[in-house]
């Protein structure tokens, strides 16, 4: 702890100095009265200073929670020495607030008792946090002298995003090899009928068509449509961001990011993500519930970072994008660089997706006619460009206040029904 | 105070009273503004009021110095505890020790400035009173002894 002196020490010195010259120039024992009480503080506080001894611990009672949820933090402190007074601030990064108890706060630690100060947080935002840096500062009982000292007991926290909800999810057009939910187009064990063949030495007895067989006299089987997985990639535009007070567009891409994920594992899907913009962050798809957490954990540490680099797919490690795999795009298309890579994408085969976050409601209209023809100008270069993903076959929502997530992905897949993908 | 050197004072009352008002009003400007260094000046200039009406005196102690030195001291520390930059409320115990410290030390100076003033007037107060104040002045040496005992082995602790 660093010791400082506080401005009342100098003041009290002085005051006592003063009093006392006064008495014995004016020969007035009474000042000697007035003078004494400061000095006497002053000389006792120098006396009895000393560097308080203190443990501090943080507990928190989870490491990961959900957006909007309490957490509980308990400060424990073992005071070696007393302190009269104790000024305790726990730092919270922005996302974190005091819901319940003081923060700051001062308390009085008795030498030897241990104390707990414990504190309710509200998580407002998604992200990776670490909590657990206290400013101490004490103080005598005249507060004559200061200690300060930062105690760092940073322990991480984990805030995931809650989850936007979505009724039905969109089906991909190409299925893997693994076994899965999705009804395959290529015939094998199965459940859904696809056609039936002649008999040939192997095929299996239950899998006789009797009417068929009785129709034409001789054996007819069924063919059935496999069930597989599909891989999917959540691609997310982290190139720029629409922010305006505490909303953004990055935090309802990261919400919807999630849900879409947790979703398709839970179908048996592989499922990867991509966050392409100033940096780069990839996960390989793959399944079950330890895909998930990997999946928002390398959410959690997605930003925007400015960059003005020129970003190509080639970047991307190929395993990252799986021949066949559906991409869902979530994008507030406010970067060229995000919609060529998109349309790259596109047409390297990929059955490509575009959720388009609306940034239009965080963008302050500015008065003045120059300006408006800006704004103008600047929603028919948004409509050109979502005209390009139309042409190239690609299907484009947008969500925004208005409309929910579900009601987009409701959009897209009532285009892809319509749509048919032709292969040049 | 301010108010007692201009009623108490015969002379001179005009200059008393301007020189208390403007220590009162160095006061309260140190209050307002949160100045911790204009502060002492502001009870400099309500103590020279007072210091005048004693120069301007008839030599006799005032009887009443020691209640006025302890309302000296505990208004000082009051000035000093409302200016701490503190936007947020301490225990209900911090500040209920804080006062009875206060009022603690409030009395004390009264009292041992009571004892003291009654030796060093020199008046024939009987040998109880004078008993008293050597035992209150022997007092306090013994506290200061003790003390600077005490830090001495404290600081032997943090040296080790």
């Amino acid at each position: 702890m660093t010791r400082s002196a506080s401005p009342k020490l100098g003041a009290y010195a002085g005051l006592a100095a003063l009093g006392l010259l006064a008495a014995l120039v004016l020969r007035l024992p009474e000042l000697v009265l007035f003078a004494a009480p400061f000095a006497l503080v002053a000389a006792v506080a120098a006396l009895q200073v000393r560097t308080p001894r203190i443990d501090v611990e943080v507990e928190l009672d989870r490491e990961r929670t959900l957006e909007g949820d309490l957490l509980d933090v308990s400060l424990r402190f073992e005071p070696s020495d007393g302190t009269e007074r104790m000024d305790v601030l726990l730092e919270l990064p922005p996302g974190l607030e005091v819901e319940e108890g003081m923060n700051p706060s001062t308390l009085r630690l008795s030498e030897g008792e241990e104390r707990v100060l414990p504190l309710r947080l509200r998580s407002l935002r998604w992200g990776a946090f670490r909590v657990g840096r206290i400013h101490l500062r004490a103080h005598d009982p005249f507060g004559m002298f200061r200690h300060e000292a930062v105690i760092d007991r940073r322990q991480p926290l984990k805030v995931y995003p809650t989850q936007e909800a979505v009724r039905d999810l969109l089906r991909p057009s190409e299925t893997q090899v693994f076994s899965g939910n999705h009804v395959a187009r290529q015939k094998a064990e199965g459940i859904e009928f696809a056609d039936i063949r002649q008999f040939v030495a192997g095929d299996r007895i239950r899998h006789v068509n009797w009417r068929a067989t009785a129709r034409r006299g001789e054996l007819w089987v069924n063919e059935h449509h496999a069930e597989r997985n599909a891989d999917v990639v959540i691609f997310l535009d982290v190139f720029a961001e629409a922010r305006r007070g505490g909303r953004s567009t990055l935090d309802p891409a990261l919400r919807a990011a999630a849900s879409l994920a947790a979703r398709y594992l839970r179908q048996r899907d592989r499922v990867g993500f991509v966050s392409f913009g100033g940096t780069l962050n990839w996960l390989l798809p793959s399944t079950g519930a330890r895909q998930l957490y990997r999946i928002v954990d390398a959410m959690l540490d997605t930003q925007i970072t400015l960059s003005y680099a020129w970003r190509d797919l080639v970047v991307i490690p190929r395993r990252t994008l799986p021949p066949q795999a559906l991409v869902l795009a979530l994008t507030p298309l406010l970067d060229d660089r995000a919609a060529t890579a998109l349309l790259d994408l596109r047409a390297r085969g990929f059955d490509l997706v575009v959720i388009e976050i609306s940034p239009l409601e965080l963008v302050a209209r500015m008065r003045g006619e120059e300006r408006e023809i800006a704004y103008r100008l600047w929603r028919l270069r948004r409509d050109a460009v979502r005209g390009r993903f139309e042409r190239a076959g690609v299907p484009v929502a947008v969500w925004n206040d208005e409309s929910s997530l579900a009601a987009a992905m409701e959009e897209v897949g009532a285009f892809r029904r319509r749509a048919r993908t032709s292969r040049v | 105070m301010v108010t007692y050197s201009a009623l108490v004072g015969d002379r001179l009352v005009a200059v008393v009273t301007a020189i208390g008002c403007g220590g009162l009003s160095l006061t309260a400007l140190a209050l307002v503004g949160r100045w911790p260094s204009l502060l002492p000046w502001g009870f400099v200039g309500v103590g020279a009021g007072y210091a005048v009406v004693l120069s301007l005196g008839e030599g006799t102690v005032d009887a009443r110095a020691p209640l006025l030195a302890a309302a000296f001291f505990i208004a000082a520390e009051l000035s000093f505890w409302s200016i701490e930059r503190r936007s947020w409320r301490s225990e209900g115990q911090v500040v209920l020790r804080r006062l009875a410290l206060l009022c603690s030390a409030g009395l004390a100076t009264a009292i041992v400035g009571g004892l003291l003033l009654l030796v060093a007037s020199g008046r024939g107060v009987g040998l109880g009173y004078e008993a008293a104040g050597v035992a209150a002045a022997v007092l306090t040496l013994a506290v200061i002894a003790f003390l600077v005992r005490r830090s001495r082995v404290l600081r032997g602790d943090e040296l080790a």
